[in-house]
């Protein structure tokens, strides 16, 4: 793996020229929020953040996407698709968020079927990671196979030390990506950089607070769909909005639908979609299988914890505590994770 | 504060031994040290579960409504804000008055776990709070801290009507004298005060961030409709695409259909993970209805009938 | 309280209005909507709440 360095003061250098070439998405300061949007220069740019409100994910599949859309002249349907997507650089994008993605990848670029409006964005997308500088009481990326230094699914992956910053270059994408640019990354002093990098990830690694192993859980969800678990507080206390799930990296449902726009003419759309609404599992005879809170709740967590391992050996839930943040009433993936371990001491 | 949570424990433990309600809806220590999460307790032996302090946001009047066609009574505990639900749960049917008791607790002010969160010690765990008037005093094995409630407090709780509950059938702890921080409607006079256009870029701005996630709209105690417009699929009245538009015609709608009935809880305000200030919606509405109606807060008195819902001489005619 | 509200978020004052005819009152019929016809005019197009694609 070859590595690069970048001095601090030509990060904006970087982020200009980025910005000029790419369509540069970058995380920003929108009043108390930090969310990831367009930028065009460096000037916007947020370099110091603990981890954004909502993660990039919208890069590759946004809340909103046009599929195509439709024109019936009488006799002829005429179909039209958007046009190619633009060259993007993602920046800034935290580990978790990246390992994230890593996890949509099975999901819209499968054997069986391929989902191009994804893999478009996918193939067109670089992704520079930045390793975090800080430990949140919320994050629990350690326990999901993660660190805060992890650059798994980036092409680029920057780590702050000291003045400068310290690139890893994972992939041919990456390489492509700092040739290009090779008057802003010097390799001079990659060396010490990189043990200083493996010192950082030590000691970020000692800092998590929150105690979760995922050890002999799927077991117990393996062979039991019915635990009274289930029936508990969670389900009482959930209020089934969508925030755990639209703020989730990994959370990937979306819902399909016609949005006429006259009598012959429309759009067809895909949305984001929670399961934790109850019009997501409604069926057009009005039967509903996931009837209450409760089946939802088991739903979501079913997903995160076991379904995703099952079927692409890989756990739905990256520990960006992103949930456990927001949810408006302290449902908490960790603390779940923790009773079902209890629980499988007594099945 | 200990007092207060070990006579709430012995309340609630009563109430279940008695037999007087089958469950016990109150505050629980949550999963980080300056947060509460609602806790539902069915037996005598759960009530060490129950905690109280300057964590307990939620509004746990909400939840009585998913009771309504159970057996059984219920018991909630409630802060001043909390009560005025209750008030208007019970004018609008929603709950019966003898199926529910009330614990109320008079509020000092609750505080913003996040903000508190980033000051203390990761991993630190609680020892004890203590309310010292204009500020908390958190102690915890890592080392003690002290909060001022101005900087602290939600926003909701920088004006605060009625710390002691309106309506209960028992209270718990010394009443609270009525602390205001700010002024009540500084902020929707403020925006009052700007153009056409600055009102325009501000709103859309705002709801240009809403995510559609229905957190405000499900927190609420007064939305109780069985099945709301929003879910409704034919006909589409507003489509799942989340645009500015859209995200309008939901606010708008919501704002609205609780005008006259919002009891200015702020939880709304509280869960918006995307920091929307919904409260400066329905406060404009409350601010309205004070000057055209003299309409006190709704829920502050049992049986107020709200200015939109009946017809009265003296109304203000601007529409004829 | 609408109109208020509408013109709380951003909406022209007057591009909202609500006026009480009775079914006798031709005259005012016809005057209101004079009215507000040129009042409409001179704001002239909406742009708030326009429905553009994603």
């Amino acid at each position: 793996m070859e590595s690069r360095v970048v001095n601090k003061g030509q990060i904006s250098e970087l982020l200009d020229k980025l910005a000029k070439d790419y369509n540069l998405i970058a995380p920003i300061k929108e009043e108390t929020m930090t969310l990831f949007r367009r930028v065009s220069g460096a000037q916007d740019v947020l370099l110091d953040y603990n981890n954004s409100d909502i993660s990039p994910k919208g890069c590759f599949l946004p809340q909103n996407e046009k599929t195509f859309s439709y024109m019936y002249t009488g006799d002829t349907l005429e179909i039209n698709k958007p046009e190619g997507v633009q060259k993007t650089v993602l920046f800034g994008a935290r580990p978790c968020d990246i390992k994230a993605i890593l996890t949509f990848d099975p999901v819209f670029e499968g054997v069986k079927f391929g989902d191009e409006y994804y893999s478009n964005k996918r193939k067109s997308t670089v992704i520079i990671g930045l390793s975090c500088s800080k430990v949140l009481s919320t994050c629990f990326c350690y326990a999901m196979g993660g660190g805060p230094c992890d650059g798994t699914g980036s092409d680029l992956l920057l780590t702050e030390i000291g003045d400068k910053y310290y690139v890893e270059v994972n992939t041919e994408k990456g390489k492509a990506l700092v040739d290009a640019y090779s008057q802003i990354f010097s390799s001079q002093g990659a060396e010490q950089l990189a043990k200083d990098k493996e010192e950082l990830a030590k000691k970020l690694s000692g800092e998590f607070v929150r105690k979760v192993d995922l050890t002999g859980v799927k077991e117990v969800l393996d062979g039991n769909f019915e635990l009274p678990y289930w029936d508990g507080d969670n389900a009482k206390k959930c209020i089934g909005c969508g925030t755990c799930t639209y703020v989730c990296p990994t959370c990937h449902c979306f819902d399909i639908f016609d949005y006429p726009t006259g009598d012959f003419t429309g759009d067809r759309l895909r949305c984001w979609d929670s399961c934790m609404f109850p019009e997501y599992t409604l069926e057009a005879g009005g039967h509903n299988p996931r009837p209450t809170r409760k089946e939802r709740i088991r739903n979501r967590f079913m997903h995160k914890i076991k379904y995703h391992l099952d079927r692409y050996n890989m756990v739905g839930c990256v520990g960006c505590g992103r949930c456990v943040n927001k949810c408006p009433v302290n449902i908490d993936i960790t603390k779940i994770i923790n009773d079902l371990k209890e629980v499988a001491q007594n099945v | 504060m200990m007092d207060v949570i070990q006579q709430l424990r012995e309340q609630a433990k009563k109430l279940l031994e008695e037999k007087k309600v089958d469950l016990v809806i109150g505050f629980g220590q949550g999963t980080e040290l300056a947060r509460t999460t609602p806790v539902f307790i069915d037996s005598p032996e759960g009530v060490s579960k129950l905690t109280w302090g300057p964590f307990c946001a939620n509004n746990l009047a909400k939840y009585l409504t998913d009771y309504k066609n159970a057996p059984g009574n219920i018991a909630v505990v409630v802060k001043g804000c909390d009560s005025r639900s209750i008030n208007r749960l019970l004018d609008d049917n929603q709950i019966s008055r003898d199926k529910v008791v009330i614990i109320g607790v008079p509020c000092s002010g609750q505080l913003e776990w996040q903000k508190v969160s980033a000051e203390i010690k990761p991993g630190a765990s609680l020892k004890e709070v203590v309310d010292n008037g204009d500020s908390v005093s958190v102690k915890t094995d890592a080392g003690d801290y002290k909060f001022d409630k101005k900087d602290y407090l939600l926003h909701r709780c920088l004006v605060c009507e009625n710390p002691n509950p309106v309506v209960s059938d028992l209270t718990i702890g010394k009443e609270q004298p009525v602390k205001n921080y700010e002024d009540r409607f500084a902020e929707v006079q403020a925006l009052e005060q700007m153009s056409t256009e600055e009102k325009n870029a501000y709103w859309d701005k705002q709801f240009s961030r809403c995510l559609r996630c229905y957190a405000c709209r499900n927190v609420c105690s007064v939305c109780t409709c069985q099945t709301c417009v929003f879910d409704q699929m034919l006909p589409m009245w507003v489509s799942k695409r989340t645009n500015l538009s859209e995200n309008t015609a939901f606010h708008l709608t919501r704002a609205f259909h609780v005008a006259g009935r919002c009891v200015d809880c702020g939880e709304c305000d509280r869960v918006c993970p995307m920091d929307i200030p919904l409260r400066k919606l329905n406060q404009k509405i409350h601010k309205d209805l004070g000057d055209l109606f003299e309409s006190p807060t709704p829920g502050t008195k049992p049986g107020l009938v709200s200015p939109l819902g009946e017809f009265s001489p003296g109304d203000p005619e601007e529409f004829m | 309280m609408l109109k208020r509200l509408l013109e709380y978020v951003g909406f022209e004052p007057g591009r909202f209005q609500a006026r009480w005819i009775s079914g006798s009152e031709g005259a005012k019929f016809t005057t209101t909507i004079k009215d507000m016809t040129e009042k409409i005019k001179s704001l002239g197009p909406n742009k708030k709440m326009r429905d553009d694609i994603l």
